[in-house]
């Protein structure tokens, strides 16, 4: 069935096989499926144990690579030779293949290897057939796919499924030594379990806006096969007419595929939902009427009990019999899962325990989703938290100052929406972005340097609060505090006006009178509660007459180039979020998009676009009156992006 | 609550027949059935008149009232009214309810009598009825209302009435509701359910289970699974329930249960503790359950469900009525022991001062044949036979001698074999490979007295291999040991 060597072509779908910031070395691992034609690279990882630490670097793929993806090959920023750097990739992709299966025969298979010079940026691929066979073999052509998520999506579906397991287990009091034996006793035998006969997982999927949902499907244990090798598992002919239940596939789920919407992403895509039960009612030959038996200790015993949750994610082409999508993805990825968890949860066994929990995210750039297991104890700012989010940055080729893996970059697969509960629970709801589709600013040759990124519109007398005359500061701040967490560099609610006052009054800048005050605040104030809440430090621009500004509009075009965030102004005056600037470098001529937040009208654009509430504003309109006083000082607060993920 | 009653037309003309042949001025029993607040209907299936009292009386008797000085011409029975053996009936109660299988119940009691001693015992009714429906709570609290029945002799007629039950229970509490004889035992649908359960209980050092006897930690545990089977999902003939509609296909249905994955809501409560020992508590329970074809599936399971914790209970008030009736040791774990846990049965040990392994076998279930194709049941404890069983449904159900045909007693649960261990660790590592820890044929290694009890059954059971290969290992160690012991 595979093709030739003569004729073997490799197809990336991956928009960009090279990650960024490689260093000549470098090795990437090349991820393909066993569901694909050979030799499809969907994606690629950063080898990040530079000493090619086999043991880590298998343990970490195992964790953040879905089943139904596997490693392909490798692929080597080299210098020198091609076929050389290709035979050396090759090799490790070889060997981390081994560890990841953990001893099985793999020598027959097709590796792909391939070498990428520094200084030209020209990719080589070559095939290797065997693992004796030292030389390459050529490949006869590269296909570069774009619209590779469709192709991803529109044959392919993704199983989830989440068990939470409390495990207990006992040691002797006596030999704490003994924990670790008895609780890895304990994890086996939950690994058995998963494939007695009596383990029934029942696959169904969400009701989405259309009524008809099929019905959910039972699988029995004893009925599911194992051992298979997915990539030999019989696919199904196309027909639909499925009467046993045993080989329905998991099209049978799959409802994009009539409406044919653009499925480009994992969030899209089609989900099963698996949950594992067990089947009491199965007839267990040596098992009569009830007895109590009771077995002591023989000297003091101890009970921990250790949680555990599961949340595995699969890919299984729509085609894929459901059964075994269960027996050989499912289930491998829920014990796979579960040494990882015990792995780490191992050295504490005794103590504490780390509150482990798992993510799946899909980042962009990465075609396929990708599950992480965080350690949340002490919240994800935490150091070391920090850390692993940036080592998967590394290994995934994500930018180091824009955070994509924070709990709440994850995606949502959770059964309950609970997500949508939140936006009514918070009765009044906020203008995202207003600034979009207003009239453009009559800066005639100007270039518009905007925010990066999404804010809510913070404004006068929201949530019934009146803070008419004095809260206009308090409100720009939220506003720029709604935009770090849209772009999820703080999980925290944006602070009411009391909230950012005892904040102010916690770090001693007021006396505790302040709170509940209807006293204004400025920009430096500003700077205190970001920092203090946010951790986010701020420059800023003193200006003593408004006149100054558009002197500096190119510094605050960088600011919008380069950080992309909100500034405020205060000062004298009023104070205003100030969006972005459009500058014409030849003339001059400048303007000012300006979030107003004096604004004390309803939740609506258009009123608000027509009033001028948000809009750009010229330094001198033509009327030729000043938007900027000049005889008032005034301070620009620049929040720095934070360097961070 | 219940607007409208069907009784079994075959069952309830033989009793009234019986009845009016049988020149007894009074009579009260039990009323076997089912109320379904889901069709507002009650069905019922049979009468089953109280045996006489320990002392031979009646359960029911007609008073005369001693005024009749002033009026003696009037006729006695306008003045008559009835005497209840209350208690009695509440006892009858209680063992027959543990007698029924799911979807059949103790619903009330019903009296024969006539008119005017009917109306002049109201209160002592329900008196009854309370005694009756507190009897039978503890296996069926979803209990809320009861049947009293009144047949009159003269003349004759039948009526009912719904007794809404509360705090206490006055005339007021009856309301008179339709009652029409037809066909209902025929109209059953058959459920049927093997249930396999195999829980690990930590014995706690320290806390609250120091002080709890056996059993009492086994009620603790029937109500924390009595909770997680009530949420347990289920299927019914490889279908999962999930909508409300009645099942239209005949036959026997087989019901499974679906617990979740190892998260049970024992290991919620479990703390991270020391520990003295570990209670497993497993077998397989053999349930079944009837329902009415107009009435939803979801009511089969319910019924299914409520059969399993019934008959845990039951299985376990039967042990603790043995104790509570004498003392003598049985079931004692080891030998040696017997003397120090002499005084105290099995059943009312508390595991803190235990170094010893021990155990506590819950009766077998067995099926005996009822009316039309129905069954009913009852527990057989290790030492006794088929004889027992016929002999509680002749005084219990009160059926005829000649109707009831041991070898139609079917045995739907087996002796469960003992583990052999030396303690709880053997216990923890054999569970790995756990489909093989219980070997079939394995020989517990008490040889209390009972076993010899057992002997002069087995002729009984002769289905019960264990016992027989019991037996031949004793024979074989004393022959060994005799031979030992010459050889010395």
């Amino acid at each position: 069935m595979a093709p030739s060597s003569e004729t073997a072509t490799v197809r990336v779908l991956c928009q960009k096989l090279l990650l960024s910031g490689n260093q000549p070395g470098t090795l990437q691992w090349l991820i393909g499926s066993p569901f694909f034609p050979p030799f499809t690279v969907v994606s690629t990882f950063r080898c990040i144990h530079h000493s090619l630490d086999f043991q880590l670097e298998s343990d970490d793929l195992r964790k953040l690579l879905p089943k139904g993806f596997e490693v392909i090959g490798g692929l080597i920023v080299g210098d020198s030779d091609a076929e050389k750097s290709a035979v050396e990739a090759v090799r490790a992709a070889r060997r981390l293949r081994k560890h990841l299966s953990e001893g099985g025969e793999l020598d027959d298979e097709k590796i792909v290897g391939a070498s990428c010079d520094v200084g030209t940026g020209t990719i080589h691929f070559f095939i290797s057939k065997t693992e004796k066979a030292t030389k390459l073999e050529p490949v006869a052509s590269v296909v570069y796919e774009d619209k590779s998520g469709k192709y991803l999506w529109e044959n392919g579906c993704l199983l989830h499924c989440e068990l939470p397991i409390k495990l207990p287990f006992y040691f002797p009091a006596s030999s704490p030594s003994d924990s670790k034996e008895k609780f890895s006793e304990a994890v086996d035998a939950v690994v058995t379990q998963f494939k007695e006969p009596c383990a029934v997982y029942i696959a169904e999927t969400l009701k989405k806006a259309s009524g008809d949902v099929p019905k959910p499907v039972v699988l029995r244990g004893k009925d599911l096969g194992f051992g298979a090798d997915a990539s030999n598992i019989n696919r199904l002919p196309a027909a639909d007419q499925v009467s046993d239940i045993k080989m329905l596939s998991c099209s049978h789920f799959c409802l994009n595929s009539k409406t044919a919407a653009a499925v480009n992403s994992a969030e899209n895509a089609d989900k099963i939902h698996i949950s594992v039960l067990l089947n009491r009612s199965e007839k267990s030959p040596t098992s009569g009427a009830p007895v109590a038996e009771y077995f002591p200790a023989m000297g003091e015993a101890r009970l921990i009990v250790v949680d555990l949750n599961l949340d595995v994610l699969t890919y299984a082409p729509k085609d894929l019999p459901l059964m075994h999508a269960v027996s050989d993805l499912v289930i491998p990825a829920l014990v796979d899962q579960l040494y990882s968890l015990k792995k780490i949860i191992l050295p504490y066994l005794l103590m504490e325990h780390p509150q482990l929990r798992i993510y799946h995210f899909n980042p962009p750039g990465v075609l396929h989703p990708i599950t992480t297991i965080y350690e949340l104890n002490y919240g994800e700012t935490e150091m070391k938290q920090v850390d692993v989010r940036k080592s998967l940055h590394l290994r995934l080729g994500l930018p180091l100052d824009r955070p994509l893996l924070r709990t709440a970059n994850a995606l949502d697969l959770s059964v309950n929406d609970d997500s949508r509960s939140n936006v009514k629970k918070r009765g009044s709801f906020l203008l995202k972005d207003v600034h979009i589709g207003i009239p453009s600013s009559e800066v005639s040759e100007g270039v518009a340097s905007l925010i990066q990124g999404s804010y809510e519109y913070y404004h006068y007398l929201q949530d019934g609060f009146d803070d008419s005359g004095w809260g206009c500061a308090y409100r720009s701040l939220q506003t720029i505090i709604s935009w770090f967490r849209l772009q999820h560099y703080t999980s925290i609610a944006v602070p009411s006006h009391r909230e950012i006052q005892q904040t102010l009054v916690e770090i001693g800048d007021k006396d505790p009178s302040f709170i509940g005050s209807r006293e204004w605040i400025g920009a430096i104030e500003l700077s205190f509660v970001l920092d203090k809440l946010l951790g986010v430090s701020c420059k800023i621009m003193n200006f003593r007459s408004g006149s100054e500004l558009p002197e500096k509009c190119r510094e605050i075009a960088m600011h919008f180039e380069n950080q992309g965030t909100p500034i405020m102004i205060g000062g004298g005056v009023l104070a205003y979020t100030l969006l972005g600037v459009d500058y014409d470098e030849g003339s001059g001529d400048c303007a000012f998009l300006i979030l107003d937040p004096h604004y004390t009208g309803s939740e609506d654009h258009k009123k608000i676009v027509n009033g001028g509430w948000c809009g750009w504003k010229k330094a001198v309109d033509s009327k030729g009156k000043s938007f900027f006083l000049q005889n008032k000082f005034y301070n620009l607060l620049l929040p720095q992006r934070p360097n961070m993920v | 609550m219940v607007k409208a009653v069907v009784g079994e037309d075959t069952r309830l003309t033989s009793v009234e027949d019986r009845l009016s042949h049988s020149a007894i001025p009074a009579e009260v029993g039990l009323v076997i059935g089912k109320l379904s607040s889901v069709l507002d209907r009650g069905f019922v299936f049979d009468l089953i008149p109280t045996p006489s009292n320990d002392d031979g009386e009646p359960a029911c008797s007609v008073l005369e009232t001693k005024d009749d000085k002033r009026k003696p011409s009037k006729s006695k029975s306008e003045s008559s009214s009835l005497s209840i053996d209350s208690d009695w009936v509440a006892e009858h109660a209680r063992q027959v309810s543990r007698m029924l299988l799911g979807g059949m119940k103790v619903v009330g009691i019903y009296v024969w009598a006539s008119d005017a001693a009917f109306k002049n015992s109201t209160m002592i009714l329900c008196q009854a009825i309370k005694g009756v429906t507190d009897a039978i709570r503890h296996l069926d609290p979803s209990l809320d209302e009861a049947l009293l029945i009144h047949i009159c002799y003269s003349p004759r007629r039948w009526s009912c009435r719904t007794c809404l039950l509360s705090s206490s229970i006055t005339s007021s509490s009856l309301r008179p509701c339709d009652f029409k004889l037809g066909r209902v035992l025929s109209s059953l649908q058959r459920f049927k359910c093997s249930y396999s359960f195999n829980f690990r209980l930590p014995i706690y050092r320290e806390g609250e289970s120091t002080a709890q006897s056996f059993t009492d930690i086994l009620r603790r545990e029937l109500a924390i699974h009595a909770k997680e089977l009530k949420s347990a999902n289920a299927m019914v003939d490889g279908d999962l329930v999930h909508n409300d509609e009645p099942c239209n296909t005949d036959g026997e249905h087989e019901v499974e249960l679906l617990f979740p994955f190892m998260k049970d809501s024992r290991a919620e409560a479990l703390t991270a503790k020391n520990i003295t020992g570990i209670l497993l508590f497993g077998g397989s329970i053999f349930s079944y359950a009837y329902l009415n074809m107009k009435e939803p599936v979801s009511q089969a399971i319910t019924d299914i469900k409520a059969d399993i914790i019934r008959s845990l209970q039951s299985r376990l008030d039967i042990i603790c009525d043995e104790a509570e009736q004498d003392v003598i040791p049985k079931d004692v774990g080891d030998d040696e022991d017997a003397n120090e846990m002499s005084k105290i049965p099995i059943s009312k040990l508390i595991f803190k001062s235990s170094t010893k392994i021990c155990h506590l076998r819950l009766p077998r279930r067995v099926l005996v044949p009822w009316l039309a194709d129905m069954y009913i049941c009852d527990y057989l404890q290790p030492f006794e036979s088929h004889e027992v069983v016929k002999e509680r449904c002749i005084e219990l159900m009160s059926m005829e001698h000649s109707s009831i045909d041991a070898s139609k007693i079917s045995e739907v649960e087996t002796e469960t074999s003992l583990l052999i261990a030396e303690s709880m660790w053997d216990v923890i590592s054999h569970a790995t490979s756990a489909s093989n820890f219980r070997l079939e044929g394995n020989v517990e290694r008490t040889m209390g007295g009972d076993e010899r009890k057992r002997t002069s059954n087995a002729g009984g059971n002769a289905s019960n291999v264990p016992i027989l290969v019991g037996i031949f290992v004793l024979l074989l160690s004393i022959v060994i040991g005799f031979m030992l012991y010459q050889s010395e």
